[in-house]
């Protein structure tokens, strides 16, 4: 099979894209004219846009306020765009774009980091920070993809776990410095409110120059939609075409977001609308994405503005946007035929270095020596403090005692499901950067809990447990309804489970701006922590955890079937889709039981299983064990670290453990190259 | 004889009587102390005398009650954001508000734990340490500084002290009404005070009656001008334009502000054709916590007093 994907787009009408754009323009015209329309009835429209008359206030607000406004939207959403597509066309993906792939997440995470610690005067620098962060995540997510040959589906899941980990990384920056809450955490939504034409005159320039190059690059571009080999064939310089054009694309993405915040999906929606209205050349492309997306974001920043201050709160723009923009995702992949890519070669390549049973035997030693350390030691600001030997072994340290152990076996239990679950979902999908979290369940468990707690004030931990399971069990039935026409495809479930998160993650977002008093305790409880945990809830999951275990090992010969060369019977219509199914929502419903313990995001589900494969786990019941011995390591790892490398202050779990996948990712790409 | 023994149990019926109040007063303390939290009712056998504060409103609070919290969260940024009082020398720093370390709390060995709602998914693990008290004085509108006042005399209660609690808020309203009054005096009459806070240069909260420097104004008698909807923390936010229909009014606004915002804000044209920038009615706050509890809010009456008699901002 062929490493290059390709996007097999139906024409639909050829003036579809025409009519398209006709009707936002239209809707922009309509949103100009409210907006004038008390200066319009006065015979002010002119004067208001050139000099305003300073001792009307109306006419103040707006030439400094509604018009620099429309003139960010514009702009913003016609650079998104055309970033956008011009990423799409570079790599020649549909579901590509700037928020896809992390530049986004990487230039808040770097723009987040500059507010808070950066001194005054280190300001002019904030720019190049800013594009480093958007190049470095954009740099992670292609080489962890690169060695699968950059197919669509490999690149796309890349850019989801490198945003996740982005993401919350900025929320445990945020997290550190509660009273900035309120600013960043806005900014971070996407705010287009204006104070005067600053803001637009910074990415004026700059928009135009990128949008300039882009353009200019664009027929270039034609030539790289044809593939690499014909690319080169035809003398063009295929690397450096490639990074440059991916550069502008950062360049815009990086200033409009210092400029106005995250504002996602413009980039992704606008340019694969268009393709499946029927653009095929990139200069078409580019040029109808510059003037759809600026009328799109203009259009949706009018229905933002009239929710604003409703409550006495602001509705983030950004945010409301990813709600528009993110349905937008399960249309293309109606739409576009995307080939998950080629079987990683992992399963042939490595070596096997020791026997499987030593390897199981060493992993266990290591997980009882481990659970002993945990719990016998910790760091206590003095240093190393051993449980019952520094201080006395009087009743407290039995407590100090009980309550490592809840927190640790809290973990360790949500490693095991979690692993369970990332094994089944790899290995029904076929794919191994598949991971729980994207299925959206573990999303959709913590939205309900977010909206539970947040809204309606439910404070009791029980009460949000059965709030959450219940919201799981509908993202379950939302993404098998969705999926019900791919039944043939295992990743159309992965990519419906994407959008299905991506959604979630805009509506937390929005809550979350809202919600006040309790958001700190919401962002530490969103990236994973062991923090509320009782003994009750780590004993129910455990025994669900075990049950779908021995479940997912008694099926372990139908799994092996599943996860080799179903190709065939697939295209023989043979499907094994009940089976498949069945082990999804086993995976699923492991996902759900691990985020209402200790929170949705860990990446544990996708490292275990991967890293149990690589060290030579083969046969599904094996792999199974093997990824739950090393998922619970890390867990215990992971927790013990959180607990204890900024003693008192204490990290979510879920954090660290996924800044140990994802370096293990980004290693395992780097001494692949 | 007579004279002498008459005497002498003259002495000792006085005695008795002496000892009377001391033995009352014994068995008086020796009553549990019941108190009604938001989760059920805490009964204390003895007032508690090493409290373990998570969050700010609590931590002066329990101050301003004259005893030293044993265990202090994010004492660190409490110098920088609530700045006074001064935090005692010696405490168990026990991390972050949102996740207070239980193992350091464990170790202060705490009577008494004082969590608002923020922290309620914690509740029965710090149950396991010490009794906990679910107090919240910001939640859906509750005026602040009256839910403030209400904690301050539950916390004195479990501390016993609750003399020294009715004692402070007296002299508190006293201080108010003060305040108050030199606040009218610069003020002038018919105008009104607004208090604002800025996040960012587009992103400006604007407090409401329910909050707490909102509740203080209206303690002291001064005139507040917004009277919109506003959030749960009592305050609305919005753009610059939200300050628009208050331009006839008196601003203060709160600190600390980043350098680069409070530029910002200053060079922009909006901001500079406002009724109060132009006419030179905006004052400055110094660190004040707008969050807090009694105390915050008299510091907040106290500072706002001297910062309007020190004039406008130049």
């Amino acid at each position: 099979m062929s490493p290059t994907a390709h996007m097999n787009i139906k024409r639909v009408f050829p003036r579809t894209p025409t009519i398209l754009l006709g009707v936002l323009a239209l809707s922009c015209i309509g949103v100009l004219i409210a907006d004038f329309w008390p200066f319009l009835q006065r015979g002010l429209a002119g004067q208001v846009i050139l000099s305003p008359d300073e001792t009307d206030f109306d006419q103040i607000l707006f030439h400094y306020s509604t018009l620099p406004r429309l003139a960010m939207a514009f702009l913003c959403g016609a650079g998104l765009a055309l970033a956008g597509a011009a990423i799409q066309t570079v790599l020649r993906n549909p579901l590509a774009s700037p928020t896809t792939l992390g530049v986004g997440a990487g230039v808040e995470f770097a723009l987040t980091i500059f507010i808070l610690i950066a001194p005054a005067s280190f300001a002019i620098f904030q720019e190049a920070f800013a594009l480093a962060g958007g190049m470095i995540a954009l740099g992670a997510v292609y080489l962890i993809a690169a060695k699968r040959g950059n197919a669509t589906l490999w690149l796309i899941l890349a850019g989801m776990i490198v945003n996740l980990l982005l993401q919350s990384g900025t929320q445990v920056l945020l997290l550190f410095n509660e009273q900035y809450l309120q600013s960043v955490f806005m900014w971070g939504a996407g705010d287009l409110a204006q104070n005067g034409w600053d803001a637009t005159l910074f990415i004026l320039p700059r928009v135009a120059i990128g949008m300039i190059a882009v353009l200019a690059l664009s027929r270039p571009l034609d030539l790289l939609a044809l593939g690499d080999e014909t690319a080169s064939s035809l003398g063009a310089k295929v690397t450096v075409l490639r990074l440059l054009i991916l550069g502008f694309a950062v360049f815009i993405t990086a200033s409009v977001i210092s400029a106005a915040g995250m504002i996602g999906f413009v980039g992704l929606a606008v340019p694969a609308a268009l393709r499946i209205a029927g653009l095929t050349r990139s200069r078409d492309l580019m040029i109808y994405s510059v003037f759809t997306g600026g009328f799109a974001l203009l259009f949706i920043d009018f229905m933002v503005r009239q929710f604003n201050g409703l409550g006495g709160d602001i509705l983030p723009t950004g945010a409301a946007t990813a709600l528009f923009g993110a349905p937008f995702i399960i249309l293309i992949l109606r739409k576009a035929r995307i080939i998950p890519g080629n079987q990683s070669d992992d399963q042939h390549s490595d070596q096997q270095i020791i026997s499987k049973t030593g390897l199981s035997i060493l992993l266990t030693v290591i997980l009882i020596v481990g659970v002993v350390f945990s719990l016998f030691t910790s760091l206590d600001g003095n240093g190393f403090a051993v449980l019952g030997w520094t201080g006395p072994w009087g009743d407290s340290s039995l407590d100090i005692f009980t309550g490592r152990a809840e927190r640790t076996f809290a973990a360790m239990i949500c490693g095991a499901a979690l692993a369970v679950s990332g094994t089944l979902i790899q290995r029904v999908g076929r794919n191994p950067l598949a991971s729980p979290e994207i299925t959206g369940v573990s999303s959709a468990t913590a939205l309900a809990i977010i909206i539970a707690l947040a809204i309606f004030g439910v404070g009791q931990r029980a009460d949000l447990m059965l709030v959450g399971a219940f919201g799981g069990i509908i993202s379950l039935i939302v993404l098998l309804a969705l999926c019900r026409k791919f039944n043939h495809a295992p990743h159309y479930m992965l990519l419906n489970g994407l959008a299905l998160t991506a959604i979630l993650g805009a509506i937390v977002r929005i809550v979350l701006t809202r919600s006040g008093t309790q958001t700190s305790m919401l962002l530490s409880w969103l990236a994973g922590t062991t923090y509320f945990t009782n003994m009750d809830e780590v004993m129910i999951v455990a025994g669900v955890t075990g049950v779908l275990l021995i479940v997912a090992i008694a099926l372990r010969r139908p799994l092996e079937l599943a996860s080799l060369g179903t190709d065939q019977s697939v295209s023989l219509g043979l499907g094994i889709s009940t089976f498949q199914f069945a082990m999804m929502l086993v995976a699923a419903i492991l996902a759900a039981a691990a985020t209402l313990l200790v929170g949705p995001l860990s990446f544990v589900g996708l490292m275990a299983p991967h890293l149990a494969r690589v060290a030579g786990y083969r046969l599904a019941g094996g792999h199974l064990l093997g990824s739950v011995l090393i998922g619970v390591n890390v867990m215990m790892v992971a927790e013990w670290l959180a607990r204890n490398i900024l003693y008192p202050q204490q990290l979510p779990t879920g954090l660290i453990a996924a800044l140990i996948g994802t370096s293990y990712f980004l290693i395992l790409a780097a001494r692949k190259r | 004889m007579k004279i002498l023994r008459l005497f002498v149990s003259c002495l000792a019926v006085l005695g008795v009587l002496g000892a009377l109040p001391v033995f009352l007063a014994g068995r008086a303390s020796a009553e549990p102390i019941v108190i009604d939290h938001e989760r059920g009712t805490l009964t204390l056998d003895h007032p508690a005398k090493r409290v373990a504060v998570t969050n700010w409103a609590f931590t002066e609070t329990v101050m301003a009650l004259g005893l030293d919290p044993v265990a202090i969260a994010d004492p660190v940024d409490y110098r920088e954001w609530v700045a006074k009082p001064d935090l005692p020398e010696n405490f168990t720093d026990i991390g972050q508000r949102g996740s207070p370390n239980l193992e350091a709390l464990r170790a202060a060995k705490p009577d008494l734990i004082l969590i608002s709602q923020e922290l309620e998914m914690a509740y029965e693990n710090l149950s396991d340490i010490a009794p906990v008290m679910v107090l919240s004085v910001y939640n859906d509108g509750n005026v602040a500084f009256d839910t403030a006042s209400t904690m301050m005399r539950k916390v004195a209660k479990a501390i016993g002290r609750e003399a020294e609690g009715e004692a402070y808020l007296k002299q508190v309203d006293e201080k108010l009404v003060e305040y108050g009054a030199r606040v009218r005096a610069v003020l002038g009459d018919g105008n009104k005070i607004t208090i604002a806070s800025f996040y960012s240069e587009t992103n400006i909260g604007v407090f409401g009656a329910p909050s707490l420097p909102g509740s203080v104004l209206k303690r002291m008698d001064v005139p507040m001008s917004y009277d919109g909807p506003v959030s749960k923390w009592g305050f609305a936010r919005g753009g610059l334009e939200i300050l628009a229909p208050l331009a006839k009014t008196t601003l203060v606004y709160t600190n600390p502000i980043p350098d680069v915002i409070y530029q910002k804000v200053w060079s922009s044209p909006m901001w500079k054709v406002m009724d109060f920038v132009r006419n030179k009615r905006v004052y400055e706050l110094p660190v004040v916590w707008a969050y807090g509890g009694v105390a915050s809010g008299l510091r907040f009456a106290r500072l706002l007093a001297e910062s309007l008699e020190s004039g406008p901002v130049q």
